[in-house]
Order: structure tokens, then sequence, then C-alpha cells
């Protein structure tokens, strides 16, 4: 039984540390006081600067990570200095991911996160806030969590409104299709936000076309091969009542495509999508796709880690700030065929060098609820 | 009546029974279900499956399990997408090595998750999972992320080129499974795969060098996932970690649905065949009459209880863990 006897000798030294380090915390917390630091500490000074997400397979965290390293590269720093915590869906893994970072550096820490799901985001902001460490967040939160609440150590948060985009490219799509006849559509995890406010865009534009009929929506969880299959039997279902086809993200419209491809419908039948990825674009340009939405990722990854780091470094002072400043959408580009290629040469033949400083420009305005 | 009614029987022609319901069902739910464009679409998203599928039979004739077909379809795939690009991009060059040395990478893959098994002693379902780990990271680690495209319209005539109503590649999916029909039923290590499964101590007894069979049998397993990679590349021209995606639910899914018995030793290619069409149908079925996607997951998780509980013989089980 000797495991036992040492696991319990283990907690037994935990927890003395663990009280050890509290009265620690508490009596520098005083000290720092009484010498006169006041309520808001100095700034700090070279903090760690990490990144916590989901996890780099999915082109779209890949390009928000990339975005993260360009922000540290520009400082002079290797990109390797960039700490990545992956939580790979799991929001427990994410703040003890936070909290353990946070431990290690004594707070001296730039944390931006994704903190996967929206009720994980407020524990996150008050670990960090309590080590006097600064974060920024971007997608999921709480609606009654708000940066303002928590001085400066919460800088921002920053999302991405997807229902005007989607309604605006299902109107492209309606027009192509002559503003009459069948759409089918194809969503992504029927749970997921961005999901639902992309089929609502789709409901919200089909309200003034009155000729265009939803045969059928279906998930596709943000999946090619799901996708593909799925089209594959909306075209033995529906035939050739379909006219038009509304895609929640590239990803499922590259799915669509073969399947549409395989019947020999390619160019037939019009389709549209979101997110505008790379190759996505260049299908745009080749008028395979007739719309697609670019959230500029890499820009996105980028801005909310130096949001902490300058707010951390002492550039800015977050409470300083309008709500306007701390509650943001991100930036949405419509791109058509018309302005494909101009998007292409200015977003993604080269990775365009971005003013880190300038925060708020690219932007689209204050989060309203 | 009692007479063909037998378990055996019923276990044997079970799978064909569901499936032939399956298809009248469907059918008179909306007509335009029984098509031959249906059924090429359905046998075209059901071949990659299948590929996967007939590798996985074998192995789990053997009674082990493999579970790390999402990484080695994930590997094949972007192995042979890299090299067929760097080697020109259109099959009528050099790149056509790009698909033996996909085959290749599959059966290397398939040893060393046999080897890890075998030598390290690993029970197979920790081995291949672990190893199926090992594979997505590998392929991230390749892409960097990202996807890679394979356009050449040579290549992608399996998807495009019909003949008889069916694209080519439904015709080189039936091929191999030939290939694992004969490996199953005409070759030395076909019999050994049901030797292992049906009783290993006897098997070992008998002179049988279980651990080779079993080695083998991965590696058989392996060359099948990377045709299904090729496959599932050909059907959607990307290549990326996300490739083998679900696959893994679907091809034990297939298998088992088919009647091949998690215990080992029974069932077979022809079992598999049907499976795969099952689970197939069902995913094109549920969109043409209009039902959520989503029911299928639960309609497919009935369909695997019902078909384990017909495959098992409770009297012989003490016990169930």
């Amino acid at each position: 039984m000797s495991f036992i006897r040492k696991f319990i000798e283990q907690e037994t030294i935990n927890r003395r540390k663990f009280l050890l380090a509290s009265a620690m915390g508490i009596g520098g917390a005083a000290a720092a006081g009484a010498f006169g630091a006041g309520p808001v500490r100095a700034a700090l000074t070279d903090p760690t600067i990490a990144w916590s997400y989901r996890n780099r397979t999915n082109p779209y965290w890949n390009e928000i990570v990339s975005g993260g390293e360009a922000f540290v590269e520009s400082m002079g720093k290797p990109k390797g200095d960039l700490v990545h915590l992956i939580n790979d869906g799991s929001s427990e893994k994410s703040l003890a991911d936070v909290k353990a970072l946070l431990a290690k550096e004594n707070g001296n820490v730039a944390l931006a996160i994704d903190t996967n799901d929206a009720p994980n985001c407020r524990p996150v902001v008050e670990a960090v806030a309590a080590s006097k460490g600064y974060v920024s967040t971007i997608w999921n939160k709480t609606d009654d969590l708000h940066p303002w609440d928590f001085g400066d150590h919460y800088v921002s948060h920053m999302t991405w409104s997807d229902l005007g985009p989607a309604e605006q490219t299902a109107r492209i799509l309606f027009d192509k299709m002559g503003g009459k006849g069948g759409v089918v559509g194809l969503g992504g995890i029927a749970s997921n936000n961005p999901a639902i406010e992309r089929k609502q865009g789709l409901l919200n534009a089909m309200k003034d076309y009155p000729d265009i009929e939803l045969l059928d929506y279906q998930a596709a969880d943000w999946d090619t091969q799901k996708a593909n299959q799925i089209m594959s039997s909306f075209l033995t279902r529906f035939g050739d009542e379909i006219k038009g086809v509304h895609c929640a993200n590239d990803t499922i419209g590259y799915g669509v495509l073969e399947a549409l491809r395989a019947e020999g419908l390619q160019g037939v039948i019009p389709i549209v999508t979101y997110d505008g990825n790379p190759q996505a674009v260049e299908l745009v340009i080749k008028g395979d796709i007739e719309a697609t939405v670019f959230t500029n990722p890499h820009w996105g990854g980028g801005i909310t880690a130096a949001l902490a780091y300058y707010a951390a470094t002492g550039l800015f002072k977050p409470s300083d700030e309008p709500h306007a400043s701390r509650e943001f959408y991100g930036p949405t580009i419509m791109i058509t065929p018309n302005d494909a290629k101009a998007f292409k040469a200015e977003y993604l033949d080269s990775v365009p060098t971005y003013d880190w400083k300038d925060f708020w420009g690219p932007g689209n305005g204050q989060i309203h609820y | 009546m009692s007479q063909f009614m037998t378990r055996e029987n019923l276990q044997k022609w079970a799978p064909l029974l569901v499936l032939i319901a399956l298809i009248l069902f469907f059918s008179a739910a909306n007509p335009n279900f029984l098509s031959v464009r249906n059924f090429a679409r359905i046998t075209m998203a059901a071949t990659p499956a299948l590929m996967i599928s007939l590798g996985i039979t074998f192995i789990i004739i053997m009674g082990s399990i493999d579970l790390s077909m999402e990484g080695a379809v994930a590997v094949c795939a972007v192995v042979f997408a890299t090299l067929f690009l760097s080697l020109g991009g259109v099959l009528n060059s050099w790149a056509w090595v790009a698909l033996p040395a996909a085959l290749v990478v599959g059966s290397i893959f398939g040893l060393i998750n046999g080897l890890v098994h075998v030598r390290l002693k690993i029970p197979s379902f920790m081995a291949s999972l672990s190893m199926g780990f090992v594979g997505i990271g590998l392929s991230l680690l390749m892409t960097g992320g990202d996807r890679i495209r394979v356009e050449d319209p040579i290549f992608r005539s399996l998807l495009t080129e019909r003949v008889l109503n069916f694209p080519l590649m439904v015709y080189f999916a039936g091929l191999a499974l030939l290939v694992a029909w004969f490996i199953q039923s005409r070759t030395r290590i076909g019999r050994n795969f049901y030797a292992v499964g049906g009783g290993e101590e006897l098997a070992h007894a008998s002179g049988l060098n279980v651990n080779r069979v079993r080695v083998i049998g991965f590696m058989i397993a392996g060359v099948f996932y990377a045709l299904g990679a090729l496959f599932a590349v050909a059907r959607i021209g990307i290549a990326e970690t996300a490739t083998g995606y679900n696959l893994m639910f679907i091809s034990i899914t297939s298998v088992v649905v088919g009647g091949t018995a998690l215990w080992g030793g029974i069932g077979g290619v022809w079992n598999t065949l049907v499976g795969v069409l099952i689970v197939n149908v069902i995913a094109n079925g549920m969109i043409v009459i209009g039902l959520p996607r989503y029911v299928q997951d639960g309609v497919l998780g009935v369909l695997v209880i019902l078909a384990v509980y017909l495959s098992t013989d409770r009297k012989s089980l003490a016990f169930v863990k």
C-alpha cells in the first residue's frame, strides 16, 4: 500500500505549498500596495505571448496562428517565441493550460485566446486578471461578460457577425439564378454559432425573393466528404429543381463542387461559400464559386495577440479606451468574380504586412447584443 | 420453418435482407431513389469507404482491431499528392510513380502498426489507435495544415469519366474487391486469417507463426487504406489531414453491419461489400426522403447493436467485458 501513502504525502506537500504560495501572494499584494504601486500594476516587461486555440489541422486556425507568429516576428523575435496552447476542442484543457502558463510565468503573460466555448471565457479571464496578466479573446464569450468589468486586464473581445455577409452571399446567389428557382443549403455543425448565423442569413435574404424556394437545408458539419455525399443525394431527390447552392463555408463548397463535377453540372448550378480560403478565392476567379466572404483570420490572430501584448507593455491603457474599442466585430470582405483578382493580389499573393499597432482600423464597429 | 430460421442462416443472410429492405423502403418513399444515376452516386460515395472496410475486414477476421485508418489515409493521401505534384502533376509523366508509392507507404504504415502490436505486445486497438494519431500528426507536419489540390484531368477521370453510367473509380474498386476476395479465399495467408481468428491457441499449436500472420494482415490492410486514400483524393480532388476523417466509424460500422463478427473467424469481403452498401444507402436515402442527416447516425447505431447481437453466440460467452 506504499503508493497510497506516497500519494497522501504528496497531496499534503502540495496543499502546504499552495497555502504558502497563497500567503505569499496576499503578502506580496499587500507589500506592493504599501510601496505605492497603485491599483493598476505597472506595465509588464517582456511578457510571454501565448495563443490558445483548437488545433492547427483546421485551415482557419492555421491562419489565425500564422497571424500570431507574424506579430511576434514583427518585433524582431523568432516565431518560436509564441507559446501555443492547444486545447483540441476541450474547454477544460483550455483553462488548465492557461492556469499552468500563468503559474509558470508568474502572471507575466499576454494571452490571445478562443476559449472553445462561451461559458469557459469567464474562468479564463478571471484567472488571467487574478494573476495580473493580460488577455484578449475572440469568438466565444457570454453576453454578460465585458472587458470593461475587469479594468485593464481583459483587454478586448473580437467576434464576427456572419448574419449580414451570409445574407449578402445569398442575394448574390439569387440574382445569379434570376431571382427564381429551388435552392439547397449545406450548413456547418448545427449547434455552432457561425452555422446558425449563416443559415439565418440565407433565410433573411429569402424574404425579398418570393420566387426562391428553399428545397432542403442539411448540416454538413463543415466537412468536405460529408458535403459531397449530401449534395449528390440532393441531386437524386430534387434533380433539375436545384438552381443554386448556399454553403456555410468553403470546405463544404469544395465537396459540393466535386459532386456537381461528377455529374457534369459544374458551372451550371451556381454556388456561394464563406471564409475566403485561398483555394476558394482561386475558384471564384475561375467562376466556379459566385461569392465567398473573407474574415481575415491572419489579421485577427495577429491583432488579438498585439492587443494583449501592447496593453501589457503599457503602449495603451485599455480602460481609457471607449467600449467600441474593447468589444468589436472583425473585418469581413465580400469576394465576387469581379473583385477576386484584386483581392488575391492584395491579400493572398503576398501576405500584407500589417501595422500591428493599428488595432481598430480594419474592424467593423462595436458588438451589439 | 425452424430449419431455415437457424441462427447460422439468419446470420448469413440478414445483412443482405436488410440491404434489400432498405432499398425497397427508400424507393417506396421516393421513386427517384431507384435510379441508375442514384446508384452511381451511392457507389461513388462508397468506394473510399469500401477500400478501408476491406482492409479492416482481414484484421477483424483475425480477431484483432485496427483503428489507425484515419491517420493511415491522411498520410497516404498527403504523400501521394505531394509526390504527384512534385513529379509533374499529370498522370502521363513520371507522376504516376506517386500511385504505387502511396501503396508502399500504406504497407509500411501497416507494417509498423503490426510490429508495434506484435513485438511490443500492445493490444491491437491501442497500438493502432496510437499509430492513427501518429499518422494524423505526420500528415499535419507535411502539409502544415494546408490542403493539396490534385487537378490533373487524367487522374480525376476516375470520377468524371463514366462507363455504363458508373464512374471509372467504381470499376477499379470492384477490381480491388476481387483481389481482396482472392486473398481471402485462394491464398494461404487468407486461410490463416480465419485460423487465427477462429482459435489462436490452436493455430499456434498447429505450427502457425501467428505473429507473422498478424503483421502481414496489418500490411495488407495498410495497402487497402492507401487505395482508399487514392479514391478519396480522386473523388474530392483534395488531399489533406482531414481526408480520412470519419472513416473509422464508417468502416467499422460497415464491417460489423455486414455480418463479420468482432470475435474473429466469421465473415468476409462479401459481407463487407453488403455492409458498406447498407451504410451508404442509409446515408443517401435519409437525404433523399428528406430526413435530417443526424437521424442517420442513430439508425446506424441501432443497426450495429442488431448486427452484433445476431453475430454473437451468447451460449458460448460466459461474460462480456
